[in-house]
């Protein structure tokens, strides 16, 4: 007991003496753990399918059949394998106005009374009712429109009496890329062709010239009552399309049932519930694709930056080893010490993560929001708490364990004296400096002396550069694709998967700059640091102050500059892997990106620096080993 | 002079008064130029009288005699291996010193912490010498390594005069 | 003393830390001349302010009251820059514990002030050659301060801080951390230095630093609280140390 209480009382008074460090020791790890819980919020949208959910929800449908006319229903109604039904309800088309905005509709006729298999859940405000029509949540999400607004269909005006989710049909806007089945099972997935057999008004946004099939980005998905429904409907504008949701025995069989049926003449056009569960997957995979690279990113570097963090400590952990050993301690003792010490923090922070990140996860899986399960907080299981308490554990013993066992290995004489590692002699660099200006003298020798570190320092700006180049990248690769679906520009609506990947991105940069700004403070001020005995001895031969700082900058920058150009590469390297077919960004981007690097870690190195040289030269040397 | 070195002097061989001279400021370098000639006859004639040492002339050949030369006699060997097993270190004076601080402060005769000054001064003064002399041998040289003791020791002595300061300064604090 | 051959001047010179109740006068209203040539002793028990004191004269920290001259320029309120100047070019100082650069030869040392002055590399390093030669090091000029001993090592940082022929030289405790045959050889180079004309401080603890100095301070309590003069004072009794002449 007593000697928990000792180690409880020095990892406190240890924290206490190293305050700005633990502080950013506890950032550091918090930003890791805060993109692990984004990441994994995001993926437990995507491995237990939402769309499960809004099946289950919403009594969804395992065959929708398509017809021309309600005389087809009656067959497939008495078909063998089906166990209940609904519909045939009719399908008109139209076009929706708000706000200046307008899309094509697909508007189903619904009774106000529940229906059997596919009853669309409301989300906000209520069902179908004479003159208030519900609208597909992601569709409403598009068009801007919420509950109780009034908008124009075929010119009539109707009230916006609730919003829904459906599993019968793909969310916005899938609704036409969705799973019209095709000659094969395998082909079945990804067609151009809207399921609905026709669109009767000429269509807004199209990419062929074909009326007959809607083929579009754009085609949304409301419900009215049946005879809002027929309303709709004119002499130009007929009704030739019913909609008839199946349940079967077996939903397993659910494919196979619909290609039965499917190849013969005048068949109807069918949709599965497995193709549609996999469309929907589709639209959170390619979030997917942004973030994970994201997250790995940040996952870098915010390890980067502890590294920084616990390399510095590394010596001075070593130093107190040996003076516990010399009194008797055991280095266990000094381990434990620090172990509780990083445990606490890294357990601290993991909370601050854990917390951010779930106030953070709704931004980027709302827009995915056709699906239950997404709206508001994602939903957090245990086992991602679990997993990110887990990283933030490991993190802390690596960061223990690493320096506890060179400790251990040293010698109690050679810790104390910190004689293990001096520095490194380059003959030919000090050579080469001796014809240099001062400044430029003094950066080479100190950027020589430490090569170690001068790595860790490239390291970091490696990593960060990494990732800004990847955010240009996707950035570019966004812009080239928003520019090219002038569908969007037409009718003024916003593709709501480039809408949730740009705010990711700007999360996912966000987050990046911060650590990165946060890394590269680290890494300056651990520059300034080392060089502490250096700059004193420097000035006391007679270097001005100004020489000194300038001499720290210029060893900054020579660190930074390989790492900043190794940057660029590996940085588009990780956009390509993630997604596939991007250019380059421009590349007056790219050099931006490094030069800008560059002279912000000079910057940053100057204000550290400074600072030291108001430190009495004395006062320095006396306290410092070299 | 101490007798048993000069008895010491003569165990390598029978020497003149002058050789002996001689050996003596070899080995003593500055100070012992700085002694007089002699001491070192007055020391020989009483050791003469002890009857460790004799004095008579050396024979050249069957007919001439050559200068007069002194010599260990039996005792006087004897005498020399007894005092060069002996481990008496030489007793260094603190005890005189530290009782005329006290007596001083006791009688208010005179302030202590005068004395401790003033004797420092003398010593620092002494070191200085000795340690010229020293700088002024060669490496490796017999009287070199002597002067190099009498410095380490004045400077203990000098260490002890500086306790002595701070703690009559202490006491007088105090009081 | 006449103020022309005096390199330093201080005046009612005051470093204090701290406030209050806390209040710390490391050097309390000290007054100092130091003559050209001379060579000035400095000691006192440790936290008496002498290095203090030093640190001062040397530019390496400012006064919080009083004056300084060096060479009848007032240097107590410079600035950085002006006393980075000062140190390059004016004082030299020599540390306790070296300080050397590990990573560089002796030579490379003792260049480095020279080329901070704005030498050419040439001329920096034949002049580190011509020191280390007199300071007796000439052929370890190449070697690494972790192939020297203590004494060489210090004798290589006394040749850096002669680099820049400075006016006045300052030594903190310079045979602090080196045994009595070191002492001896960095003993022997200041008496050498002391007959060339060199101007020293010396603050020590080691009295037989402070016995190789014309005159010699005691310090206390951030005071002087006396002073020996110790040139021309022999007793003239070598014998006497001995005990021979009874």
């Amino acid at each position: 007991m007593g000697k928990t209480l000792l180690v409880c009382r020095l990892a406190v008074r240890d924290v206490r003496h190293h305050l700005a460090q633990a502080v950013l020791l506890v950032i550091a790890i918090a930003a890791a753990t805060a993109t692990l819980t984004m990441a994994l919020a995001l993926n437990g949208v995507t491995s237990q399918p939402p769309y499960a959910a809004t099946r289950a929800a919403t009594k969804g449908p395992d065959v929708v059949a398509y017809l021309t006319s309600t005389s087809q229903a009656k067959k497939l109604v008495k078909a063998p394998g089906v166990a209940n039904h609904s519909g045939p309800f009719p399908v008109a088309s139209g076009i929706i106005r708000f706000d200046g905005r307008q899309a094509d509709v697909f508007a189903e006729g619904r009774t106000t009374a529940p229906a059997e298999v596919d009853q669309p859940l409301v989300t906000s405000g209520t069902w179908v009712r004479p003159g208030g029509i519900v609208i597909q949540r992601t569709f409403a999400d598009a068009l801007g429109v919420s509950v109780g607004d009034q908008v124009t269909l075929n010119g009539e005006s109707f009230a916006v009496a609730g919003i829904a989710v459906t599993a019968a049909q793909s969310a916005y806007p899938n609704l036409c890329n969705g799973t019209h089945l095709g000659p094969t099972p395998a082909a079945s997935k990804f067609s151009d062709a809207c399921p609905f057999p026709s669109f009767n008004i000429p269509l807004l946004s199209v990419h062929g010239s074909d009326t007959a099939t809607a083929s579009s980005d754009d085609v949304g998905q409301i419900w009215m009552t049946e005879a809002d429904a027929i309303g709709l409907t004119s002499k130009v504008n007929p009704l030739t399309t019913y909609a008839l949701n199946l349940k079967l025995t077996n939903p397993d069989n659910a494919q196979a049932f619909a290609y039965d049926r499917a190849t013969a003449a005048n068949a109807p056009l069918f949709s599965t519930w497995q193709g549609l569960g996999s469309e929907d997957a589709v639209l959170v995979e390619d979030g997917h694709g942004v973030l994970e690279p994201g997250a790995v990113l940040l996952a870098l570097l915010a390890i980067a930056s502890v590294a920084v963090l616990v390399g510095r400590r590394l010596s001075e952990y070593e130093r107190r080893v040996g003076l516990l050993k010399a009194v008797g301690g055991t280095p266990s003792l000094v381990a434990a010490t620090f172990l509780a010490e990083n445990l606490v923090l890294a357990l601290l922070a993991a909370v601050i993560g854990l917390l951010a990140g779930w106030l953070v996860s709704p931004l980027i899986t709302s827009p995915g929001a056709a699906l239950i399960g997404t709206a508001g907080a994602p939903s957090f299981s245990l086992s991602t708490a679990a997993d990110v308490v887990g990283l933030a554990v490991v993190v802390a013993l690596a960061a223990t364990l690493l320096p506890a066992i060179r400790a251990a290995r040293s010698s109690t004489v050679d810790a104390l004296n910190d004689v293990a590692r001096p520095p490194r002699r380059r003959r030919k660099l000090i050579g080469l400096s001796n014809r240099l200006p001062v400044p430029a003298l003094f950066g080479l020798r100190l950027v020589a002396r430490r090569p170690r570190r001068a790595l860790l320092s490239a390291a970091n700006i490696a990593v960060t550069v990494t990732g800004i180049v990847a955010v240009l990248a996707f950035h570019a690769y966004a812009d080239g694709r928003l520019s090219g679906a002038s569908a969007v520009t037409a009718t003024g609506l916003s593709d709501p998967v480039i809408n949730r990947d740009e705010q990711m991105l700007t999360v996912i940069t966000v987050m990046l700059v911060t650590l990165a700004v946060l890394n590269a403070l680290f890494t300056t001020w651990a520059t300034v640091l080392d060089a502490r005995h250096s700059s004193a001895l420097m000035r006391a031969l007679g270097a001005r102050a100004r020489q000194v700082t300038s001499g720290l900058v210029v060893a900054q920058v020579l660190s930074a500059l390989p790492g900043a150009i190794l940057g660029v590469p590996l940085g588009f390297g990780l956009f390509t892997a993630a997604v596939h077919g991007g250019a380059l960004p421009p590349k007056s981007w790219l050099v931006a990106t490094v030069i800008g690097t560059l002279i912000a870690m000079a910057s940053l190195t100057v204000v550290p620096a400074q600072l030291g040289t108001r430190q009495p030269v004395a006062e320095v040397l006396a306290s410092e080993a070299a | 002079m101490q007798q048993e070195v000069v008895l010491a002097m003569l165990a390598k061989e029978p020497s003149q008064g002058f050789q002996l001279r001689a050996r003596l400021d070899q080995a003593l370098g500055a100070l012992g130029e700085a002694m007089n000639d002699g001491q070192i006859y007055v020391t020989l004639g009483r050791l003469e009288k002890a009857g460790l040492v004799v004095r008579q002339h050396v024979p050249i050949s069957a007919d001439r005699r050559g200068p007069k030369v002194y010599e260990l006699t039996a005792t006087g060997q004897e005498r020399v291996s007894e005092w060069l097993g002996e481990v008496s270190w030489p007793k260094p004076d603190l005890a005189e010193f530290h009782l005329k601080l006290i007596a001083a402060a006791a009688a208010g005769l005179a302030d202590p912490i005068g004395i401790v000054d003033v004797q420092r001064r003398e010593l620092i003064r002494r070191l200085r010498e000795a340690q010229r002399a020293a700088m002024a041998e060669s490496d490796g040289s017999e009287a070199g390594l002597l002067l190099e003791g009498i410095t380490l020791r004045l400077q203990a002595d000098l260490r002890w005069l500086e306790a002595c300061e701070r703690s009559w300064t202490d006491r007088r604090k105090r009081s | 003393m006449n103020e022309e051959e005096s390199v330093l001047l201080a005046r009612g010179l005051r470093k204090e830390y701290g406030s209050g109740e806390g209040l710390v006068r490391a050097v309390d209203a000290v007054d100092l001349e130091v003559a050209r040539g001379e060579t000035l002793a400095i000691m006192g028990p440790s936290g008496c302010g002498k290095s203090t004191m030093l640190h001062l004269m040397g530019g390496l920290d400012r006064p919080s009251a009083g004056e300084l001259w060096l060479n009848g320029s007032r240097i107590d309120r410079l600035s950085e820059r002006g006393l980075a100047q000062l140190r390059r070019h004016e004082i030299g100082f020599i540390f306790q514990a070296f300080h050397l650069m590990d990573e560089l030869t002796a030579q490379e040392n003792v260049e480095l002030p020279a080329l901070l002055a704005g030498r050419s590399p040439r001329e920096a390093r034949r002049r580190a050659f011509q020191l280390l030669d007199q300071v007796g090091l000439g052929e370890r000029a190449t070697h690494l301060p972790s192939a020297l001993s203590g004494g060489q090592r210090q004798r290589v940082a006394i040749a850096r801080a002669l680099a820049n022929e400075p006016l006045l030289v300052l030594a903190d405790e310079p045979t602090g951390n080196l045994d009595s045959a070191a002492t001896l050889e960095v003993l022997r180079l200041f008496e050498d230095l002391h007959t060339g004309g060199l101007t020293l401080v010396v603050v020590t603890h080691d009295e037989r630093i402070a016995a190789t100095a014309d005159r010699m301070i005691s310090m206390r309590d951030g005071a002087f609280v006396d002073e020996t003069r110790l040139t021309g004072s022999t007793s003239g009794n070598l014998a006497g140390l001995i005990g021979l002449g009874s």
